[in-house]
């Protein structure tokens, strides 16, 4: 089945923190780290079927945040605790919308 | 990280005994497996190209027959380790070549609590390059003996 953006979104953030996560896996943990290129290109590949306006906003707010896209729990960012609007559930469970805090503007991405 | 008790992140239920699995991305299917039966992935095909992208950074299948796939990925809420073994041994494109017997999948949320999904990786590393605990970990039967072998850890 075709992956929404939003599900686009999270893979790449997702390959974006073990490219992050790499060198204390390699210096500290001792794991062989030789396909960063591999990764890389993979992480473009992936940026290519995401929407242009979609990828901007992530890239512009991965400068402010550590992570762009945050779990909602109970109806809460898990970004910036706070409560979002009741009827943000009802669209954002169904992961086909990108749908941002209004708060601190993060992705949400519900796990309830 | 010597606040971590390892043995607090094992489940009975993401024990598997015997794997059935005979290549490197059949396994990582199988490991997750317990994880979609607990009712605790949200997307399962994220989480199984997240952990095969991770294979593409270099083999998780760090020699002596142990293998330990892990990633982070936003659709888990909280660290679960699957532990599974297997007596044959797998193919896993380990970094010595040989088969992997042991396996340790482990997976985490990006915003983990206390920041401890790299510590325990870095537990789990430790304990399986301790020989005595190795051996240990290669002669398991069940799920007791797995605990009481990580209990002081």
């Amino acid at each position: 089945m075709a992956k929404s953006q939003l599900e686009l979104l999270v893979m790449y953030q997702d390959i974006d923190l073990m490219l992050r996560d790499s060198e204390q896996e390699k210096g500290e943990l001792g794991f062989q780290i030789e396909g960063k290129e591999k990764l890389d290109s993979a992480l473009n590949d992936l940026a290519k079927k995401i929407n242009p306006s979609f990828l901007r906003t992530y890239k512009k707010l991965r400068t402010r945040y550590k992570h762009v896209i945050v779990p909602v729990k109970n109806n809460i960012c898990l970004g910036c605790f706070a409560k979002l609007p009741t009827s943000y559930s009802m669209i954002g469970r169904k992961d086909d919308r990108v749908i941002k805090c209004e708060q601190c503007g993060r992705i949400l991405y519900w796990l309830d | 990280m010597d606040s971590l008790n390892l043995a607090k992140f094992f489940r009975k239920e993401l024990f598997i005994p015997s794997l059935k699995s005979k290549t490197k991305n059949s396994v990582i299917k199988e490991l997750i497996h317990p994880l979609i039966k607990l009712n605790v992935i949200k997307n399962e095909s994220i989480l199984y190209q997240t952990l095969i992208k991770r294979e593409t950074l270099g083999s998780t299948g760090i020699g002596k027959g142990v293998a330990i796939p892990h990633c982070r990925t936003l659709t888990v809420s909280d660290i679960y380790i699957v532990f599974g073994l297997s007596k044959k041994g797998i193919p896993f494109d380990a970094v010595d070549n040989k088969n992997v017997h042991i396996f340790f999948l482990i997976v985490a949320p990006p915003q983990d609590k206390n920041n401890r999904y790299l510590p325990l990786l870095g537990k789990i590393v430790e304990v399986v390059k301790d020989s005595k605990m190795h051996k240990a970990l290669l002669k398991i039967e069940d799920y007791n003996s797995l605990i009481e072998i990580i209990k002081n850890k």
